[in-house]
């Protein structure tokens, strides 16, 4: 399991969970779920195998009596395809065969809960999201030459190391080896011949070039122990790998799998069940959302762009927002559209984004002289735009500032002003993505 | 540093006359590698990615240790584990598992000698 931990320092902002009270930012949530209950859970659990997601529901949902109970700042998502080894190839994993393969493998699950869910009168409720996610990606020309780019360079270095360190391990079991000096003046020419005919190196001067700066550092290796080999043969690959720059070539490739060029389409699902008496036998779906968001990376020198588009429809419970929620004016159906621009350089991002609003809903206006039911129509219409920054202190320590003008939130509707100031330190590997910054 | 994995002093029966395949097999999703198994001549196979190799007959194989280097790398975010099975003639040699938080690209050593039944 994966757990990651937020600590945020809200400089303006509620942190009381309130329907429609959350900062709405455009793109698709990681987690729907978390998303529709406007929390930010200090841990979000992450199951890679059913055992493990029965354990965390369990776990969570049973207290010690086997009751059910809702628990408080709960998040867990969960991938079903990627709790079994398919096989795949990277070939495979990058371009799958269908529409279909991309929606299975990206499904994703997800479940929040929290036992303060304020009602209108600030009494506590339980609350239960449930989500959904998936994503589509439309590959172009640019990526495949990007992909086989980076799929050749990787072969070369592991062409150049595995030819060495076969070299390397006979030559160790050699009794004719006096040390380190004869041990690397044996191995020189496999080295240089391995760089040169792997196509890393255009030249057999260049290749030459690259084994003298391996050579140029190899008075740090270990002194080579006929008996305890291992410790040089270690290092000797590790300075290998470090001229190679094999590490930055593979991390640059992983990122690039995450971040391709081309067209993406987020799309998602969330609700929430609302337990109002905190009586399982008694609840209320309040609030439902769908989101489509499709997202184009650029290519070459516009690759630090990326443009994105939303389409976010919220659908609202009138009966359970009159009933609990009765000084504030809702709208039954709620369509959010808009565009994002977000720049990307190295440690830091930059995101603008425009949104509109469309809010209607049909409220019962008497009957007509036939006994119809008449309606009138209550419409209303909004703007957000946002502009956010994030800087990346370290890989787990992320800096991030929005300012700008909100949705008129259901409480204080004067109350627009957005500006956020929020330091997240992650633990377990997060990345932003996870943050839902 | 890099992470090398080693598996030292493998042993397989052949007979002189018996064709021995070497076969590299991925389970975890993903990976991405290269195989080069040193065997005695001057021919050495190399299997990209995953796949099965002819390395000789039993009696070429006897007279010196045989060496197999992988280089492996694991781009996936999804996967959590790398798992790689080494055969010869079908027959499991060795099971290689490392969770890729020890090791996204680990270098897998296996020696092999093939004395006769």
């Amino acid at each position: 399991m994966k757990y990651k931990i937020m600590v945020f320092m809200l400089v303006f902002s509620q942190t009381a969970l309130r329907a429609q009270e959350k900062l709405n930012k455009l793109e698709a949530p990681s987690s729907p779920a978390s998303s529709i209950l406007s929390l930010q859970p200090t841990t979000v659990l992450s199951p890679k195998s059913y055992q493990a997601l029965e354990t965390a529901l369990y776990s969570n949902f049973l207290n010690s009596e086997d009751n059910v109970i809702v628990p408080n700042d709960f998040a867990l998502e969960f991938t079903p395809y990627w709790t079994k080894n398919h096989g795949l190839s990277l070939e495979e994993y990058l371009y799958p065969k269908s529409a279909f393969d991309q929606l299975v493998r990206n499904s994703s699950f997800s479940v929040a809960s929290t036992q303060k869910f304020l009602l209108g009168d600030s009494s506590a409720t339980s609350s239960l999201a449930f989500g959904y996610r998936t994503t589509f990606y439309i590959g172009n020309r640019k990526d495949r030459e990007i992909v086989e780019k980076y799929k050749t360079n990787l072969r070369e270095n592991q062409t150049i190391q595995t030819r060495i360190v076969t070299e390397a391990e006979l030559l160790s079991e050699s009794n004719e080896i006096t040390g380190n000096y004869d041990f690397l003046e044996r191995i020189k020419d496999t080295i240089t011949k391995a760089i040169y005919e792997s196509g890393k190196c255009e030249s057999m001067n260049k290749a030459e070039e690259l084994t003298n700066n391996i050579y140029k550092e190899a008075a740090s290796l270990p002194t080579l122990d006929k008996s305890k080999p291992l410790p040089f043969l270690d290092s000797l690959y590790g300075l290998i790998d470090k001229h190679l720059n094999a590490n930055a070539l593979f991390n640059k490739f992983k990122t690039y799998v995450t971040e391709r060029y081309g067209f993406t389409v987020d799309v998602a699902y969330a609700n929430i069940i609302n337990f109002p008496a905190n009586n399982f036998e008694f609840s209320y779906v309040p609030r439902q959302s769908f989101w489509i968001t499709p997202a184009y990376r650029f290519k070459d020198n516009w690759s630090v762009l990326k443009v994105m588009g939303t389409f976010r429809y919220e659908w609202y419970n009138m009966d359970y927002y009159k009933q609990y929620f009765a000084d504030i004016n809702i709208y039954k159906n709620n369509i959010d559209y808009g565009l994002a621009l977000s720049t990307v350089f190295k440690r830091f991002s930059l995101q603008f984004e425009l949104v509109g609003r469309y809010s209607s809903t049909e409220i019962p206006a008497g009957t007509d002289s036939k006994g119809n039911e008449l309606y009138r129509k209550d419409q209303n219409s909004d703007l957000q735009y946002i502009g956010s920054f994030k800087y990346n202190l370290t890989n787990q320590i992320v800096v991030s500032y929005s300012l700008g003008n909100r949705f008129e939130p259901i409480q204080n509707p004067e109350n627009t002003l957005v500006s956020i100031l929020s330091l997240n330190i992650g633990f377990g590997t997060p990345t932003t993505d996870d943050l839902d910054l | 540093m890099r992470k090398i994995y080693r598996y030292p002093d493998r042993i397989f029966l052949a007979e002189d006359d018996t064709d021995v395949l070497y076969t590299v097999k991925f389970y975890s999703n993903g990976n991405s590698g290269l195989t080069l198994v040193n065997v005695p001549g001057p021919i050495d196979p190399v299997i990209e990615d995953e796949g099965t190799e002819f390395i000789g007959k039993g009696r070429d194989l006897r007279s010196e240790k045989t060496i197999s280097v992988s280089d492996i790398a694991n781009l996936l975010p999804t996967e959590n584990v790398i798992k790689i099975c080494y055969l010869l003639n079908n027959q499991l040699l060795v099971e290689h598992i490392n969770p890729k938080s020890e090791e996204e690209r680990p270098i897998i050593i296996i020696k092999i000698i093939f004395p006769k039944p």
